[in-house]
C-alpha cells in the first residue's frame, strides 16, 4: 500500500491540529456557542507567537505570524470537521483514522492517474512549461577581455571590419582569442548559451540571423562575433515525448488545486474572526 | 537591494599576446602571429574548412560542466525534522530545477539558475522517523520515550524533543520500534525517497539520482558517507538503506563497503559513495591507524576504499576541507573558512596531530605514502563540493543562502546564534559556509553519464560560483596550446583530463598541463589559478608545494612559481557589493613542473581563486540592517578546487 502522509502537505495541518489539542479545549466553550465560528483571540495570538519565539529564537514577522494564524484557522476548520463527523473519540489509533481520513479526501483526486486527454489539455494550456527551447548552432571569433586590455575596443573595430567583408563561414583561424569551451556550438539550447554567456549574450544572438558574421555580442568574458549556422525555433513537444513531464506538473498542480478547493469549500462554512493582536507583539515583529 | 556592478577587466595578463594578433587575414592568404606563420596551407591541416555533416562527430568528450549537488537532506532526515524542516524530497527537486517554493520559514526561495542534478541524501538511521512520531504511531508511543517526545511537541516543546531525540541517536539509545530496514514505515519512507527521484529524473535535461547518507557518527566523529545509484527504481527499490545502528547496521567503513558489494552483487545496480567533513571527524576520515581496530590499515581496507569511494566532498556549509594552516604554512590560502575546533558534536576539541588525517591534502599526500607501502593507494579520490543542507534547499550562494538548518534560514540573528556549543566549545552560525556545488564533466545530462564521469574523478568542488575549470595533464603540451581554438580538443588529444594517471615518463620529460579557466557568467572575476603539487620524496616524508601559473591584472609570477602580490579587493561591506575592475574573467596557460623527478610519485591538482566578494554575512547584515560584531568574516574568496593527476613512476 502507497503511504502517501509522507509527504501530504494537508498531514502538516493536521498534525499541527493534533499538536495544538491542549488549546483547542480552550476554545471547545466557544464552539459550544457557535459552532461556526472560529474566533483567534488574542491571547491565542500571543500564545503562537511565543511558541515560534521557542522554536525559531526570534518572534515572527508579521508575514509569518500571519501565516501561522492560517494555519491555526485551517487546522481548526479541519479538526472540527473531522469530530464533526464522529471520526474522533480517544484513542490514537483512531485520532489517526481521523487524519487519513480527512488526507484521502484530497488524495482522492490526487491519485487518479490522468487521461491522455486530460494531459493534452494540459501542455495545450500550459505552454511554456513544457516549450522546447531554441536551439542554436554557431562558431564565433572571441576576443577575450583579459588578454586585450585597453586594445580590446580598437581590435573589436578591427574585426568586425574583417569580418564584414567575409563571406565565408570559416573565420581566418588568425583572429581571435582561444575560448576555453571551444569556438563551435553545437545544437546549444538558450538556457544553455545563458549558463555559459549569460542572460544579456542569449538575448542577443537569438535575435541574429543565421548565415553570416555578427557581432560584437559583449559578454563578461570579451567580445564575440558569432556565425549562426542553424537557428532551431523554440516548439510545442509532443505529447508523447513529454508525456512524464506533463504528468509530473499534471499531479503537482491537481495536488495544489485539491488542497485549495477542499480547503476552500469547508472553509466558507465558517464565520472566521481574528481579532486585532496587540500592539506590542506588532512592533515587536516589526523590528 | 543588492546592486552588483561588472565591469570588463581593463588588464592584459599576457600583453604580447595582445600584440599584433590582428592581422586582417581574411583577404590576405597568410599571416604571421606570435605563434609563427600560418598560412594556408598549415591553416588548413588545423582548422578543416567543412566540419563533418554529423555535428557529433569526433565530438564524443563532454563539453559542457554539469553543475550539481550531492548531498541534501529533507524532512526525511530525523535531524531535519527536529530542526522544523517542512520540504520532503519532492519539494527539493522542484527547487533543484529552478521553481519557485516555500521554505519552511515561511519564505519565498528560488535559485539564480537551476542546477543540472541534485541527489536527494537523507540519513538512512532513522529515515521517516519523524512522519512516525508526529504521526503517533502506536509502537513508538508504547515506550517511555517515545510517549514522551510525542507530549514534548504536542505541548509546544518540540525544540526541546528535537534535541533529545538528536542526543538520544547519538548515543544509541532509540526506543524500541525506531524505523529500521524492514519495518513498514522504513520501507514506505524510502520508496518515497525512490518515487520523488523517478519522478524529477528527466534526462537530458535534469538529473535526479536516489540516494542517501549513511551517517557514522561513532563518538561524535564525522566519517559520514554518502551513496547514490546510478540506476533506476526499480533497482534501487531491491534494497534498503545500511544503517549505522546495531544489528543491522554498524559504523565501520568496512561494513558500508561490505554492504555496497552485496547490493551490487544482489540486485545489478552501481553504487559509490562518498565522505564529508573529514575536518569534524577528529583524525579519523583518512586514517593511517584505522579508529576501530587500531591497526595499520592493510590492503584490502586500501583496495575497497578506492573501489567504492572515486569521490570526496571537499567544502561544504560546515567548512572547507581542502586543507588547513597548520598543514600547510606556506600557503597563505589555506585559511579559508576554516572548522577546527572539534568533533560534530564537539565533545571532544580538536588536537593538531590530528589535522593530517582530515583534510583533502594531506589525504591525497598520505595516500601516496600508502601506495608505496601497500601496492594501492586508499586515497586515490576526486573532488565535489556539497551543501549538506537539512532545509531541502541546495542554496549557498553568497546572496541568496537558505542555511544549514530550517532554524538557520535567512533572519536578522542566524549569524549569531550559535550553531553547535557544548561545554567545551562553540561554534556560531555566521561559521557556516555558503558552499558548495559538484561539477562534473559528463558527456551529457543523463544519471548514467554524471555517474560514469563520477566514477572516472573527471570533477571539480566549487564553493558556489558556477566557474569553468580545465584540467588536462600528459607529457606534450606546448605553450601553443593555450592559444588552441579548441582547447578541449587538444587536451583530450594531447593528455588526460582531471582525474586520471600519468605514469611511463619519456626520457628526460616533465608532465606539462593545460589548464584554463573561466569565471562564473554573472559572478566575480579570477583572482589566479595555482597548481598544487604533492609528492613523496626519496626519503618517504610527503611535501608538497603551491605554484601559480596564471596571475591576473599584469602581476609577475616569480622564479619561484608564486605571485605575492594581492589582487586586491573591491568590497563595499556596508552595501555587500563589489565590482569586476580587478581579476580576469578567463585564464588558460600551459605549464611544467620545473622540479619533476620521475622516480617520485606525486599529483598535481588545480584551484582557482575568485576575487574577493561580500560573504552572506554581509549580505545579512545590509538587507536586515544589522551590526555584527568585529569577529565575523564579511568578505570571502570563493574558489574551486579539481580532482588531482596522479603521477605514478
Amino acid at each position: 500500500m502507497k503511504l502517501p502522509f509522507l509527504r501530504e502537505p494537508l498531514l502538516h495541518f493536521l498534525v499541527l491540529g493534533a499538536a495544538l489539542f491542549g488549546l483547542f479545549s480552550m476554545l471547545e466553550k466557544k464552539d459550544a456557542e457557535a459552532p461556526t465560528k472560529i474566533v483567534i483571540s488574542a491571547s491565542h495570538i500571543a500564545t503562537v507567537s511565543d511558541r515560534f519565539a521557542r522554536t525559531w529564537r526570534r518572534a515572527p514577522t508579521d508575514q509569518e505570524l500571519q501565516g501561522l494564524i492560517e494555519d491555526d484557522i485551517r487546522d481548526e476548520i479541519f479538526y472540527r470537521e473531522g469530530r464533526a463527523a464522529g471520526l474522533d473519540r480517544d484513542d490514537i489509533v483512531i485520532r489517526r483514522r481521523v487524519r487519513q481520513k480527512m488526507e484521502f479526501l484530497a488524495e482522492d483526486i490526487d491519485g487518479t492517474e490522468p487521461s491522455d486527454e486530460q494531459l493534452a489539455t494540459y501542455l495545450v494550456s500550459n505552454p511554456e512549461l513544457f516549450r522546447i527551447e531554441d536551439r542554436l548552432t554557431f562558431h564565433q571569433v572571441f576576443l577575450s577581455a583579459n588578454r586585450r586590455g585597453s586594445a580590446l575596443e580598437g581590435d573589436t573595430q578591427q574585426v568586425a571590419r574583417v569580418l564584414a567583408q567575409t563571406t565565408s563561414s570559416t573565420s581566418p583561424p588568425t583572429i581571435g582569442d582561444p575560448f576555453l569551451l571551444g569556438d563551435e556550438f553545437r545544437a546549444m539550447s538558450q538556457s544553455d548559451i545563458a549558463h555559459t554567456f549569460g542572460e544579456a549574450f542569449v538575448r542577443q544572438i537569438s535575435s541574429v540571423e543565421p548565415g553570416r558574421w555578427q557581432g560584437p555580442i559583449p559578454s563578461s568574458f570579451g567580445a564575440h562575433f558569432v556565425f549562426v549556422d542553424e537557428h532551431l525555433s523554440s516548439k510545442q513537444p509532443s505529447l508523447d515525448t513529454v508525456r512524464e513531464a506533463v504528468k509530473r506538473e499534471w499531479m503537482n498542480a491537481r495536488r495544489v488545486e485539491a488542497e485549495r478547493k477542499l480547503y476552500d469549500q469547508l472553509r466558507q462554512r465558517y464565520q472566521v474572526v481574528v481579532e486585532t493582536q496587540p500592539k506590542a507583539t506588532a512592533s515587536e515583529a516589526g523590528r | 537591494m543588492v546592486i552588483r556592478l561588472y565591469t570588463i577587466s581593463r588588464f592584459a595578463i599576457v600583453s604580447t599576446l595582445a600584440a599584433g594578433v590582428l592581422v586582417t587575414a581574411a583577404i590576405a592568404e597568410d599571416a604571421t602571429t606570435d605563434i609563427g606563420t600560418l598560412d594556408k596551407e598549415s591553416a588548413e591541416k588545423a582548422f578543416p574548412a567543412k566540419p563533418p555533416y554529423s555535428p557529433y562527430a569526433g565530438r564524443n568528450f563532454p563539453t559542457r560542466p554539469y553543475f550539481g549537488d550531492t548531498h541534501l537532506h529533507t524532512s526525511y532526515s530525523m535531524d531535519a525534522g527536529a530542526f522544523g524542516a517542512r520540504l520532503g524530497p519532492k519539494d527539493a527537486y522542484r527547487f533543484a530545477r529552478g521553481e519557485e517554493v516555500i521554505a519552511s520559514s515561511g519564505q519565498r526561495a528560488k535559485l539564480s539558475r537551476p542546477l543540472d542534478f541534485l541527489v536527494v541524501a537523507d540519513h538512512s538511521d532513522g529515515m521517516g522517523f519523524f512522519p512516525q512520531l508526529l504521526g503517533g504511531d502506536a509502537a513508538l508511543l508504547a515506550t517511555p520515550q517515545g510517549r514522551k517526545w510525542y507530549d514534548e511537541i504536542n505541548s509546544g516543546k518540540g525544540a526541546q524533543a528535537a534535541l533529545d531525540i538528536v542526543v538520544s541517536f547519538g548515543k544509541g539509545q532509540m526506543p524500541k520500534g525506531f524505523p529500521t530496514p524492514g519495518t513498514p514505515a522504513y520501507r514506505s519512507a524510502w520508496r518515497e525517497t525512490i518515487m520523488a527521484a523517478e519522478e524529477a529524473n528527466d534526462p537530458g535535461r535534469f538529473t535526479a539520482f536516489i540516494g542517501y547518507e549513511w551517517t557514522s557518527n561513532d563518538g561524535g566523529n564525522n566519517l559520514h558517507r554518502n551513496v547514490i545509484w546510478r540506476d533506476n527504481g526499480a533497482k534501487a527499490s531491491l534494497v534498503e538503506p545500511y544503517t549505522t545502528l546495531p544489528p543491522l547496521g554498524s559504523p565501520n567503513p568496512r561494513d558500508l563497503w561490505k554492504w555496497m558489494a552485496m547490493t551490487e552483487e544482489k540486485t545489478g545496480a552501481e553504487i559509490l559513495a562518498l565522505a564529508h567533513n573529514g575536518n569534524l571527524s577528529n583524525g579519523r576520515m583518512f586514517p593511517i591507524i584505522e579508529s576501530f581496530n587500531g591497526k595499520r590499515i592493510d590492503r584490502e581496507y586500501a583496495e575497497n576504499r578506492v573501489r567504492w569511494e572515486p569521490l570526496y566532498e571537499a567544502t561544504q556549509i560546515k567548512g572547507d576541507g581542502e586543507t588547513h594552516p597548520f598543514l600547510s604554512p606556506n600557503d597563505e590560502f589555506a585559511n579559508y573558512e576554516r572548522w577546527d575546533k572539534g568533533n560534530l558534536d564537539l565533545t571532544e576539541v580538536k588536537k593538531p596531530e590530528m589535522l593530517e588525517f582530515e583534510y583533502v591534502r594531506s589525504a591525497l599526500k598520505n595516500g601516496l605514502k600508502m601506495e608505496a607501502e601497500l601496492g594501492v593507494n586508499p586515497y586515490k579520490f576526486g573532488l565535489v563540493g556539497s551543501t549538506d543542507s537539512h532545509t531541502g534547499l541546495t542554496a549557498v550562494e553568497e546572496d541568496n543562502f537558505f542555511g544549514k538548518t530550517s532554524s538557520s534560514e535567512p533572519s536578522a540573528d542566524r549569524a549569531m546564534h550559535p550553531f553547535i556549543k557544548s561545554d567545551k566549545a562553540v561554534i556560531m552560525g555566521w561559521e557556516t559556509t555558503a558552499s558548495g556545488y559538484a561539477a562534473v564533466w559528463a558527456t551529457e545530462n543523463t544519471r548514467e553519464a554524471i555517474f560514469d564521469a563520477m566514477k572516472r574523478r573527471e570533477t571539480y568542488a566549487t564553493t558556489g560560483p558556477r566557474m569553468v575549470v580545465r584540467f588536462f595533464g600528459g607529457w606534450d603540451f606546448e605553450s601553443s596550446d593555450a592559444n588552441n581554438r579548441m582547447p578541449a580538443k587538444i587536451g583530450y588529444t594531447k593528455g588526460v583530463p582531471m582525474g586520471g594517471d600519468l605514469s611511463s615518463a619519456p626520457t628526460g620529460k616533465a608532465p606539462s598541463f593545460l589548464v584554463a579557466a573561466l569565471k562564473d557568467p554573472i559572478g566575480a572575476n579570477l583572482d589566479r589559478v595555482q597548481i598544487i603539487k604533492g609528492w613523496l620524496g626519496k626519503d618517504g616524508q610527503t611535501q608538497e608545494r603551491v605554484y601559480d601559473v596564471a596571475v591576473s591584472g599584469g602581476r609577475q609570477i616569480a622564479s619561484d612559481g608564486r605571485s605575492k602580490t594581492s589582487v586586491g579587493n573591491t568590497v563595499d561591506v556596508a552595501n555587500a557589493t563589489w565590482t569586476n575592475t580587478i581579476g580576469a574573467g578567463e585564464m588558460i596557460t600551459v605549464w611544467k613542473d620545473p622540479d619533476f623527478d620521475p622516480a617520485l610519485r606525486a599529483f598535481y591538482y588545480v584551484r582557482v581563486i575568485e576575487i574577493p566578494t561580500p560573504r552572506w554575512t554581509a549580505y545579512d547584515a545590509k538587507y536586515y540592517g544589522i551590526k555584527l560584531p568585529n569577529e565575523v568574516r564579511m568578505t570571502t574568496t570563493e574558489r574551486a578546487y579539481t580532482s588531482p593527476i596522479w603521477y605514478t613512476p
